[in-house]
């Protein structure tokens, strides 16, 4: 069963076309991630599955309640975690909470025992007391994930959770998603951090301009593209007579080896597998006297992807 | 109940907040402190005492017209024989003795050193020719005032009590003029008749001098409270609360736009909490924020400075009404805005500008014949309903009065609420 069936979303603000025409559907426990650059439209497609904008046309349901017809429906089985920040720094970790908890209904004992153990998962219990507009970057950005597991939704919202925190609390941030999966709950989540996506998801959109460009597993977008390795060596001949153009044919006639081109003293090979034609690719330079002193293998990802999709790099 | 958590969060932020209770009670109660240390500490019997200004008057005038006045009938059965003589007894009577300290001195000259020297605060010089002047139908008595120019309050009030009585004399010329330029005779005596009759008039009408040149307000059908001789603080007092109410309102009302841009509020969206129970909540988080403010202030003053509010009930009234419409007035404000940047260049121009229209009749005081407008000017702004009413109170004044003026408080409340809910709506949905 789907937590999520996006169907054509639209959304502009003014001339703006922020959103055109996304769908997708979300299965229940996996992680599902919106890829794109800054301004591609990820926050307002998940502010319109929050209910926070509503959309021009299209809809979407989750957990089976419509966005558009029942948007109480839809806050009570979700957990959202904003882009930004979005605590009270004058109030303490367990006050937040304890707030936040209320918001989602909870009360009494109940309420007390899920701000523990959701202290407990963030790692924040021995700071439970301590004022959030204290905490370091990554300390608020956990709070602000445990704001959004305290009424242990099914579906949750992380849009861009990692942005400008340190790789320790980056690290946790990303356990703790893997953490939840785990529990059961389906997350949907925004990045313009390749590596993220690619380490976390099931499933993966990439989103540029407001609109979808592709939607698949990691390996079924690196096949929609057909990338190769490249493989970058950079040589140093051992004498004075060796044959450059030889050893570039020679390279050519490995097996798996598609293309090797020279550029400005670097040798670019295209293979389907790096692992398996560096051996013998070593061996060519050795028996003609060539030294290899620096080798790059770069494995089809998602950035190659973005590339050859738009024409730009997902970092521009 | 989502809504009282989301209130008792605001008030819990809003009491953490040094600089909100700054505003909220220290500021206000540090205003009214200085007043009171200012007008030289209450008195030991809960009065209000202003220090005495001390006044040397030099009277040069000579051969003047004999003034036909019995003793009786001139202010505070004082004696006089011309009409430099009532001008200095006036200012030596009984009535002004709590608020002056008048000394005479032989010329000019010594008047002004007095005052060069610090001696005195303030030198009235009565020219040779005033009482001749004064009886001339075309003459032109003037007083000559010397003040220290550092100092307001006590020349202000020196001044206040000469324009009154002066500015009644002068009336009374101008319509001895018209007469003489009608009759076309020039009989000295029928001008010291007709201030015979004003004086007369004036005797009975004024009784009390000081009382009547300080503007107490005491409305004809109340009866004075006792021992209060000037109530300066109170008003004072009343007129800080309210103005910093405003403030404390709209700061409270403020944080609906710093929990937009902070991303708390539209996370708040996000929650199964419906936008009315989050408004609604907000909202509550203001009133009780100034209700709080207001109990606050009211007791402070009470133990503090001694102010006696009026009756509770009044008081309770008032400042009921003032509570709704400061909190309405701080949800309108915002929701005119577009963030909280606009906030603080607005609040400081709309607050201060409508506080300080609500307090001019405070402010005031000293001005004599100005009470008529100053009190309908600060009618424009919701402060000046609301110091109203709390002068109101500690006037004493009760029932259909203070409900009247509580019922106008409501009724700006209710157009500040209503246009502030719906562009907030409208605002989020």
């Amino acid at each position: 069963m789907n937590a999520i069936e996006v169907q054509n979303l639209h959304k502009s603000f003014a001339e703006i076309k922020a959103v055109q025409g996304v769908s997708f559907n979300v299965s229940q426990g996996e992680i599902f991630s919106l890829l794109g650059p800054n301004g591609a439209g990820k926050t307002t497609t998940i502010s319109m599955l929050s209910c926070l904008l509503k959309p021009d046309e299209g809809d979407a349901l989750v957990m089976g309640h419509s966005i558009r017809k029942d948007p109480n429906g839809v806050k009570s089985v979700l957990g959202v975690v904003p882009q930004d920040i979005a605590l009270y720094e004058d109030l303490t970790a367990r006050e937040n909470l304890t707030f936040w908890g209320k918001m989602y209904g909870l009360r009494g004992l109940p309420l007390k025992k899920r701000v523990n153990e959701v202290l407990e998962v963030i790692g924040l219990s021995d700071r439970a007391n301590g004022r959030v507009g204290k905490f370091s970057g990554g300390m608020k950005r956990r709070v602000n994930i445990g704001v959004a597991l305290l009424h242990k939704p099914k579906v949750i919202y992380m849009d861009e959770p990692t942005v400008g925190i340190d790789p320790q609390s980056r690290r946790n941030i990303l356990d703790n998603v893997v953490e939840l999966k785990n529990q059961g709950m389906t997350v949907l989540y925004t990045t313009h951090y390749m590596e993220e996506a690619q380490e976390l998801s099931d499933h993966i959109a990439i989103m540029d301009h407001g609109e979808m460009i592709a939607c698949g597993t990691h390996e079924e977008l690196v096949q929609i593209v057909g990338e190769v390795d490249r493989i970058t060596l950079t040589i140093s001949m051992l004498t004075g007579d060796t044959d450059t153009g030889k050893i570039l044919m020679a390279w050519r006639a490995i097996d798996g080896v598609r293309e090797v081109s020279t550029d400005e003293g670097a040798i670019t090979l295209l293979a389907d597998d790096s692992h398996r034609v560096l051996p013998p690719v070593f061996e060519v330079a050795s028996a003609n006297k060539v030294r290899i002193i620096g080798a790059d293998i770069q494995e089809p990802n998602l950035e190659s992807v973005f590339l050859h999709l738009t024409g730009r790099a997902l970092r521009d | 109940m989502k809504a009282v958590d989301i209130a008792l969060k605001d008030i819990k932020r809003s009491l953490r907040s040094a600089i909100a209770l700054i505003f909220m009670f220290v500021i206000p109660l540090l205003v009214t402190g200085m007043f009171y240390f200012m007008f030289g500490r209450g008195s030991s019997e809960g009065e209000f005492n202003l220090p005495r200004t001390k006044v040397v008057i030099a009277n040069l005038d000579k051969n003047a017209p004999r003034l036909q006045a019995g003793r009786n009938s001139l202010p505070g059965g004082i004696e006089a024989h011309t009409m430099s003589e009532l001008v200095v007894n006036i200012l030596r009577s009984e009535e002004v003795s709590k608020l002056l300290e008048v000394s005479l001195v032989p010329d000019a000259s010594s008047a002004r050193a007095a005052v060069d020297n610090q001696k005195a605060q303030v030198a009235i010089i009565l020219p040779v020719d005033f009482s001749r002047q004064f009886a001339d139908p075309y003459g032109q008595a003037v007083i000559e005032f010397y003040q220290d120019p550092t100092l307001t309050l006590g020349p202000g009030i020196v001044k206040s009590i000469l324009s009154q009585f002066m500015d009644g004399l002068s009336g009374i010329k101008i319509a001895v003029n018209v007469a003489f330029d009608e009759l076309e005779a020039k009989d000295y005596a029928l001008v010291n008749q007709v201030v015979q009759q004003f004086l007369d008039t004036s005797n009975a009408q004024q009784k009390d001098v000081a009382t009547a040149l300080l503007d107490e307000r005491t409305p004809a059908k109340v009866q004075k409270k006792a021992g209060s001789l000037v109530s300066v603080l109170g008003p004072l007092m009343g007129g800080m609360m309210i103005f910093f109410a405003f403030y404390t309102g709209t700061a409270s009302a403020e944080s609906i736009l710093r929990e937009e841009e902070e991303g708390t509020l539209p996370r708040l969206f996000t929650t199964p909490t419906a936008q009315a129970t989050i408004l609604s909540g907000k909202f509550l988080a203001v009133f009780l924020t100034v209700l709080i403010q207001i109990v606050v202030m009211l007791i402070a003053g009470k133990l503090i400075f001694r102010v006696d509010w009026g009756d509770l009930t009044s008081v309770a009234i008032t400042a009921g009404g003032t509570v709704f419409v400061a909190s309405s007035f701080g949800l309108f404000v915002n929701s005119l805005l577009k963030d909280t940047k606009q906030g603080g260049i607005v609040f400081g121009g709309v607050l201060t500008l409508t506080g300080m229209i609500g307090m001019i009749r405070i402010f005031a005081v000293n001005a004599p014949g100005t009470a008529g407008m100053t009190n309908t000017v600060s009618l424009l702004v919701p402060q000046g309903w609301a110091i109203r009413g709390i002068l109101q109170s500690i006037d004493g004044v009760q029932g259909t009065q203070v409900l009247l003026n509580t019922l106008i408080l409501l009724a700006w409340s209710a157009v500040f609420f209503v246009v502030g809910v719906w562009r907030f709506n409208r605002r989020y949905i």
